[in-house]
């Protein structure tokens, strides 16, 4: 099972079109920095195919000002919650 | 579904994992991204490690025939390409979607490969143990 971390914006198809690729069941996205924009309700289409599976850095949030923001369907986790899905998941992959 | 250009049967098994998965998403001379992978692939095979590569996105573009330097002679990473023979490097792996939204037929790239569609892609990520995305 892998952790897959994104930092680009839903700006970057090509990025979320290759992980929609890639990911597999048991999978996890983790979206961090530019990846937060994602997360609002104008980035439902980019992380649809990850429904339920897809958390939010809120240190990346709260200095974009987007915490408060979130689509309710995406989990917010702090710096902790990053290592416990690390901890969690076998391996980690950055796409950027 | 799963097609090869036909050289070496070797390309075809998506079930026999290498060492080390490379996936390359950037298309050549544009940025680094794509020569820092390949470099990282042929350092792996010289350390004697089993690599694979996983072509997706614009990283296909890598392998076009007729590729050349750049006007102002930057290097390309074709190159780079010929080499991955002499490196063993035989597992090619490249996504059936991101050829078809290029108009790339799978027999009209450098070398042979195996095109992969995504839920093939995504088993082939989970069977290695390390993956590094470029």
């Amino acid at each position: 099972m892998t952790l897959h971390l994104l930092n680009r914006s839903p700006q970057s198809e090509g990025v979320y079109r290759d992980l929609r690729e890639a990911f597999g069941d048991g999978d996890h996205l983790l979206l961090i920095e530019d990846g937060c924009y994602a997360a609002l309700s104008s980035g439902r289409d980019a992380v649809a195919a990850f429904a339920g599976r897809v958390s939010v850095l809120k240190e990346d949030l709260v200095s974009r000002g987007l915490e408060g923001r979130v689509d309710g369907a995406i989990e917010v986790v702090d710096m902790q919650g990053f290592v416990d899905l690390t901890e969690i998941h076998q391996r980690s992959v950055s796409w950027f | 579904m799963n097609s090869t250009s036909g050289i070496s049967p070797a390309t075809t098994a998506i079930d026999a994992p290498q060492d080390l998965l490379i996936v390359l998403r950037h298309a050549p001379h544009g940025s680094s991204w794509l020569r820092e992978g390949l470099d990282v692939a042929l350092v792996a095979a010289a350390f004697g490690k089993r690599v694979g590569l996983l072509f997706q996105g614009d990283g296909v573009f890598a392998l076009l025939q007729g590729q050349s330097s750049g006007p102002l002679a930057q290097k390309g990473t074709h190159p780079q390409l010929a080499m991955l023979e002499m490196y063993d490097i035989e597992h090619l792996w490249v996504s059936e979607a991101a050829l078809a939204a290029r108009g790339l037929p799978v027999d009209s790239l450098m070398l042979p490969v195996t095109s992969l569609e995504a839920s093939r892609i995504a088993r082939l990520m989970h069977s290695h143990p390390h993956t590094l995305i470029f």
